[in-house]
């Protein structure tokens, strides 16, 4: 395989590329795939009008309501940006134990055959590419009360021990037990298992690359001079890929802000994120779309300050 | 040893919900319940031949998926074979746009098309649907192809050039038959995801249509039923085997990121 294929331009002929196409095609690209997200940022300094319309205008009210209340100056309201703390508060911790559980198990597809490799792949697209609708709708079966890990536990006497060892408070707490019995739902809990669970195919399929890549002898060498594996993957593999475990880390970060449906079902009202608040907005009950698009634009900010991040890792690589 | 046992976890942990999700769909009651009381297939029938909102619905996804798909991979062929070609930044600023709506969040996307559609009065139309669909999965058949177009053989390239191939000829005879695995790919890649896609079809359909997600979306109000249980099979098995097939007759490796180099050990 050469490099410089890669590089340089291949020797054959261009196929003609006729100017109107061209501009066609870029038409049409800016149409579906710009515009959108340039009329959210317009429409953000738009204004509200009763009955649920909105007019053209140039106010910054919008985000004044999102960073300092509604009734701001004579009161300060944080609803919002504590909407945006949970956001990225789910969404870092969830991408967190995501890598967490994705990178051993990346590593171990690598070490296997090609072909066992290509199944291994195909098994994790299948899940990756499952709706957030039918995973949530799986996680809420196996969390519910009456057939779930609860009433497993319960029937196990984990629940029993739990109470008679003094950990119920906690779990209440924790929104994991009421009084007499674990219940999961609503909790952060069931909230980050599923986001969890949404992103960690793309996990896999974001570190397999890097470390397929990784040349086998390095290892192979620290092993022969005595290193126990624990210590082979501590010096030399997680070194050589922290870059790309990074620009991950801020992938399913990014995946995760826009989470939705696990939100509304798995979290308690009053730790719900920006998503719901967004759809609250736009579509939902306040119906104030210039509003909506300012929450927008704050989750968009949010998101492309971590993918400038990531590509700025990827860069130094 | 230890390695074998983490993924054997990890399996578990993915296939736990799944096999769940399936065996809630035998209920014979209205509740999902884990194992299944009464296990019955009459769901199924009634996924299929029962309320006609289902087959509507069905019918939607199917529309959807397999018309985005298509025009996503007929608008990623040009800009990958540009990006490829020349490299320029003309090229280079279409493919980042391109890719713009599927590594944002989907729901600012949503709310922006929602905004676009609106104004050429197009919201709630299938048409938007499919539309808004291929933009936001651009991004794969767009990775796929440009992956397929870096794997060609150059020799193969200067050996059509000395034998005095012009472009037409080397595209019909090298370029397009070599990356015919990859568009394919992209095209299946871009047709599963449509098909579970749900926030961004949410706010363009605005209630004038619903795909299966949504119209489980819809109906949660009175809790996840063992009907809705039943598309999720439906949906699950269209996954799989598109991606079994992909494994089985194209480079899933290769088309992942794995070196090529080491293709064959």
């Amino acid at each position: 395989m050469s490099v410089a294929a890669a590089e340089a331009p291949p020797a054959a002929a261009a196929l003609p590329a006729p100017r109107w196409g061209r501009l066609a095609l870029t038409g049409l690209v800016a149409l579906l795939c710009a515009a959108p997200f340039l009329l959210v940022l317009v429409i953000s300094f738009g204004e509200k009008v009763e009955g649920g319309s909105w007019t053209w205008g140039l106010t910054l009210a919008n985000y004044e309501r999102f960073f300092l209340g509604h009734d701001w100056p004579n009161a300060l309201s944080l609803v919002y940006p504590q909407r945006l703390w949970f956001s990225v508060w789910y969404a870092a911790l969830g991408a967190a134990f995501a890598l967490a559980l994705a990178f051993p198990c990346a590593w171990a597809i690598t070490r296997r055959s090609r072909r066992t490799q290509a199944a291994w792949l195909a098994f994790i697209l299948a899940s990756l590419s499952l709706s957030e609708v039918f995973v949530v709708m799986g996680w809420d079966v196996l969390l519910s009360r009456n057939s779930g890990l609860p009433a497993w536990l319960k029937a196990l006497g984990v629940t029993d021990m739990l109470k008679d060892g003094g950990w119920f408070p906690l779990l209440i707490e924790w929104d994991l037990a009421n009084p007499r019995d674990l219940k999961f739902k609503t909790s952060g809990f069931a909230t980050l298992l599923a986001m969890t669970y949404i992103v960690f195919p793309y996990a896999v399929i974001l570190l397999y690359p890097p470390l397929s890549r990784l040349d086998p002898s390095l290892a192979e060498a620290a092993r022969t001079m005595g290193a126990r594996p624990w210590k082979v993957m501590r010096t030399v593999v997680l070194p050589a890929v922290r870059l790309p475990l990074i620009g991950s880390a801020l992938l399913l970060f990014v995946y995760l802000l826009g989470a939705y449906v696990a939100v509304t079902v798995f979290t308690p009202p009053e730790k719900q994120t920006l998503t719901v608040t967004i759809y609250d907005a736009v579509r939902g009950q306040t119906l104030d779309a210039p509003f909506g698009a300012a929450q927008s634009v704050v989750l968009l900010a949010t998101a492309g300050l971590c993918l400038w991040a990531a590509a700025r890792a990827g860069v130094r690589r | 040893m230890m390695a074998r046992a983490w993924l054997a976890f990890c399996a578990l942990f993915i296939a736990a919900p799944i096999v769940v999700v399936c065996a809630a769909a035998l209920n014979g009651g209205r509740s999902m319940l884990f194992p299944p009381q009464d296990p019955t297939l009459a769901r199924f029938g009634e996924f299929f031949a029962g309320d006609p909102v289902w087959r509507t619905s069905l019918e939607a996804s199917v529309v959807i998926a397999l018309g985005s798909a298509a025009l996503a991979t007929l608008a990623a062929w040009p800009i990958a074979y540009g990006l490829w070609r020349s490299g320029d930044r003309w090229s280079r600023a279409l493919a980042g746009l391109g890719g713009l709506p599927f590594i944002l969040p989907p729901i600012v996307f949503g709310v922006g098309l929602g905004f676009l559609w609106s104004f050429f009065g197009a919201l709630g139309s299938m048409a938007a649907g499919v539309l808004s669909h291929a933009a936001l999965f651009l991004a794969l058949p767009l990775a796929t192809i440009s992956v397929g177009l870096q794997a060609i053989d150059r020799a193969h390239l200067d050996a059509a050039a000395t034998m005095g191939a012009d472009a037409r000829a080397t595209f019909r005879t090298v370029i397009l038959p070599q990356t015919i695995p990859y568009t394919v790919s992209g095209f299946f890649f871009a047709m599963v995801l449509s098909f579970n896609e749900f926030i961004v079809m949410f706010f363009v359909s605005a209630s004038g249509f619903a795909t299966v997600t949504l119209q489980i979306f819809n109906s949660l109000r009175n809790g996840f039923t063992p009907t809705m249980a039943v598309a999720a099979i439906l949906f699950i098995a269209v996954s799989g085997l598109t991606f079994a097939a992909i494994a089985r007759w194209g480079d899933l490796p290769r088309l992942m990121g794995a070196d090529p180099a080491r293709a064959d050990d």
